[in-house]
């Protein structure tokens, strides 16, 4: 039976953030918390495929109680089970730890019910490092399909997929194997409206609370801060552009602007970087 | 598709998670009826805006012990009253000590996007069942128009219920779908209030506002030259770490003078006085909301078989006095109330719906409400209220404090010929006249 697993992410409506002048820090009283975009674009997706080929869809997350929201909010969309994990020793975790811990999760949710697709969003909007889903898939040695737009078809039988991929310049057709991990562009699918009664059962849901305590046996030194190697060094918000000079054509006449223009060029050694280029 | 035995009830069906809504919500779920409450925003209060200040009277009312409860208030009102504007002065009349001084206070200012969310949590714990981004769009109903429950804007998204208690706010498409009002909402009779919500250390709005301490918070009404001398009230209410300062102006006066509403309010936070309050503050939030101001005479029937109308979706606003949160928790609990005896009679049809309006004749709601039914017209023909009697208030106040070296009796008479000059007697003496009825409602 078709299972797809889909991580999601708590994060904060970037849209409506504040950054402390002070501090440097994400003012984050007040800020609403919403699923990853790119989260909700997958989890989409692997809802449709599981309307067409039957099954379940199983959604994943780490953190703390509050993101119990998140994973109604994707039984509302249509996921079938949701799995927390939730322990002060994941808290402070990098991509480092979190991709141990989700991986190890995987792999114990997949041996209870083996999992063909594997979903994350390409990157969280909030850290915005697109390391966590190809961290898991290096972990478990599956192949990984990032920046997915498409997913032209799923064959459980011969246990292969094709998918579309974009590039900075064309779609990439690949064919893989399964179980395959995939990271979604938001062209991948269209969140849909959910029907009032999955609401309802969302609402009512409470998604399995699993810790340091088990199911899954992690080792200490790598969970949490203590697994985590990065250090942020500072935090802030980078200075605004400056404008470049600017000058009126209406005011100069045309001329005298390409003039200006050229000149700039000129001494930037731009001219004759391109017209070295051109011999 | 929902065959019968599947299909979506309750007990209540409560549309609209403002204050009127979890309060109708709480009563009828602690009297052990099975209530869902739809709210279309995200989150309860996501969609609300107000000036504000809470009443705790109509809180207590329904949760004795609220304070217990850690309500997100912002300051007490320990200070309250109005502030005169002219085109470069102020004359404050407000009042401190006595009643203000009660603990817990009358009033606290509050944010709603905080506050909602907390009174629903109220509801939330006696049972209610919140279904939220879910809009109701009309009503299922049976053949003699008997209201069965509501259809909403999702996927196989009816629900059904003996009794729905329409709370939906300002914009009455339900209370209109139903035939309990005729005809839209005029501009004449809507206020579009607008607002800042501006951030500055604590210390510093307790020493603008001449405040002892972060348990102290004031709340004035400013008239005169706030809306260009068109009908329009502004105010100001310190919160913990912000000011909520804004203006409420008649939609019609928005219209006939082309005016754009944050082109007003950018003015009035740039009076002379107004300006060194905020100065220096960071804007956090900017928003309006229309506020239905008609009171009495653009009240809808409240009621009708298995359907019951409460708060701003009714009209319950007494715009002078600032009341309309209080008037809405007070309404939904009386609807609360007729929703149980319904369920207890096992009747759901106008005979037993009608009690609503008799509660709510019983409390101040109605009584207020047919007081002050004229008195938005009178501000509406009475602009001088807004700007001749702020300024003139503010001139003789700066005479009669100023020495000029002259004869006393020449002050006077510049000052009775300063208002001459703007109101001749007689009108002035009838402008007061009006007002008094406008107040008293004869």
């Amino acid at each position: 039976m078709f299972h797809a697993l889909v991580a999601v992410k708590q994060v904060p409506d970037t849209t409506n953030i504040r950054i402390d002048s002070e501090t440097g820090n994400l003012v984050r009283e007040g800020v609403p918390a919403i699923m990853n975009p790119y989260d909700a674009h997958a989890l989409a997706e692997a809802v449709r495929w599981k309307q067409q080929l039957g099954g379940k869809v199983t959604v994943l997350s780490m953190g703390p109680n509050s993101f119990i929201s998140t994973l109604r909010e994707a039984v509302e969309l249509g996921a079938d089970r949701g799995v927390l994990l939730t322990d002060r020793k994941f808290a402070g975790a990098d991509t480092l730890a979190t991709s141990y811990v989700l991986a190890e999760t995987i792999k114990a949710i997949h041996e209870q019910d083996p999992i063909h697709l594997i979903f994350f969003g390409k990157q969280a909007i909030d850290g915005d490092t697109a390391q966590v889903g190809p961290g898991v898939a290096v972990r478990l040695g599956l192949p990984i399909v990032t920046y997915a737009v498409k997913i032209r078809e799923v064959n459980l039988e011969e246990g292969r997929a094709v998918i579309e991929r974009k590039t900075e310049r064309w779609t990439e057709v690949v064919e893989t194997s399964l179980p395959v991990l995939l990271t979604c562009e938001k062209e991948i699918a269209e969140i849909p409206f959910a029907p009032l009664p999955d609401l309802i059962r969302s609402l009512r849901y409470d998604p399995e609370m699993w810790t340091m305590e088990g199911p899954c046996n992690f080792e200490l030194d790598q969970v949490g801060v203590k697994g985590s190697p990065t250090i942020v060094y500072k935090m802030g918000t980078p200075p605004l552009p400056q404008p470049g000079e600017q000058i009126n054509t209406r005011e100069s006449g045309i001329e005298e602007a390409v003039k200006f223009a050229f000149d700039k060029a000129n001494k930037a050694g731009i001219v004759k970087l391109i017209l070295g280029g051109a011999r | 598709m929902n065959t019968r035995d599947e299909r979506i009830s309750f007990d209540v069906i409560v549309v609209g998670a403002g204050l009127a809504g979890p309060a109708a919500a709480m009563v009828a779920a602690r009297a052990g009826l099975n209530v869902a409450l739809i709210e279309r925003g995200q989150k309860p209060g996501g969609k609300n805006y107000f000036g504000g200040a809470i009443y705790t009277h109509a809180i207590e009312e329904l949760i004795p012990d609220f304070m217990n409860r850690r309500p997100p208030f912002e300051r007490p009102v320990t200070e309250a009253g109005f502030w005169f504007l002219s085109e470069d002065g102020l004359t404050r009349m407000t009042v401190q000590g006595g009643k203000l001084a009660n603990q817990p206070a009358d009033a606290y200012t509050t944010l709603r996007a905080s506050f909602d969310l907390w009174w629903t949590e109220q509801a939330q714990k006696e049972g209610v069942f919140l279904i939220p981004k879910t809009t109701v769009v009309d009503f299922i109903r049976e053949a003699d128009g008997q209201v069965i429950g509501v259809k909403t804007d999702r996927p196989q998204g009816d629900i059904y219920a003996p009794v729905v208690i329409i709370c939906e706010g300002v914009n009455n498409l339900l209370t209109q779908k139903l035939g309990l009002i005729e005809h839209d909402l005029e501009p004449a009779h809507l206020a579009l209030g607008v607002k800042q919500v501006i951030s500055l250390p604590p210390e510093t709005i307790n020493a603008r506002f001449g405040l002892p301490d972060n348990d102290h918070g004031l709340a004035v009404s400013v008239l005169g030259d706030v809306s260009l001398g068109l009908p329009g009230m502004g105010f100001v209410y310190t919160n913990s770490k912000t000011l909520s300062v804004g203006l409420g102006v008649m939609l019609s006066t928005l219209a006939e003078y082309k005016l754009k509403p944050y082109e007003v309010l950018q003015r009035y936070l740039q009076h002379p006085v107004i300006a060194p309050l905020v100065a220096g503050g960071q804007l956090l939030e900017y928003g309006g909301h229309l506020i239905p101001e008609g009171g009495y005479r653009d009240m809808p029937k409240l009621y009708t078989g298995g359907a019951l109308v409460a708060g701003d979706a009714a009209a319950m606003v007494n715009a002078l006095h600032w009341e309309g949160t209080n008037m809405a928790i007070i309404a939904g609990k009386l609807a609360g109330e007729t929703a149980i005896e319904a369920h207890g009679r096992g009747d759901f049809s106008s005979k037993v719906m009608v009690g609503y309006e008799e509660r709510l004749k019983e409390s101040f709601i109605l009584p207020d409400l047919k007081q002050y039914r004229g008195f938005s017209h009178f501000l509406d023909t009475h602009p001088e209220f807004m700007g001749t009697y702020p300024a003139f208030l503010n001139d003789a106040l700066g005479d009669f404090f100023s020495a000029y070296g002259r004869p006393k009796m020449q002050l006077f008479k510049g000052m009775l010929g300063s208002l001459t000059g703007r109101r001749s007697l007689p009108r002035a003496a009838g402008d007061i006249i009006s007002m008094g009825r406008a107040v008293l409602g004869w």
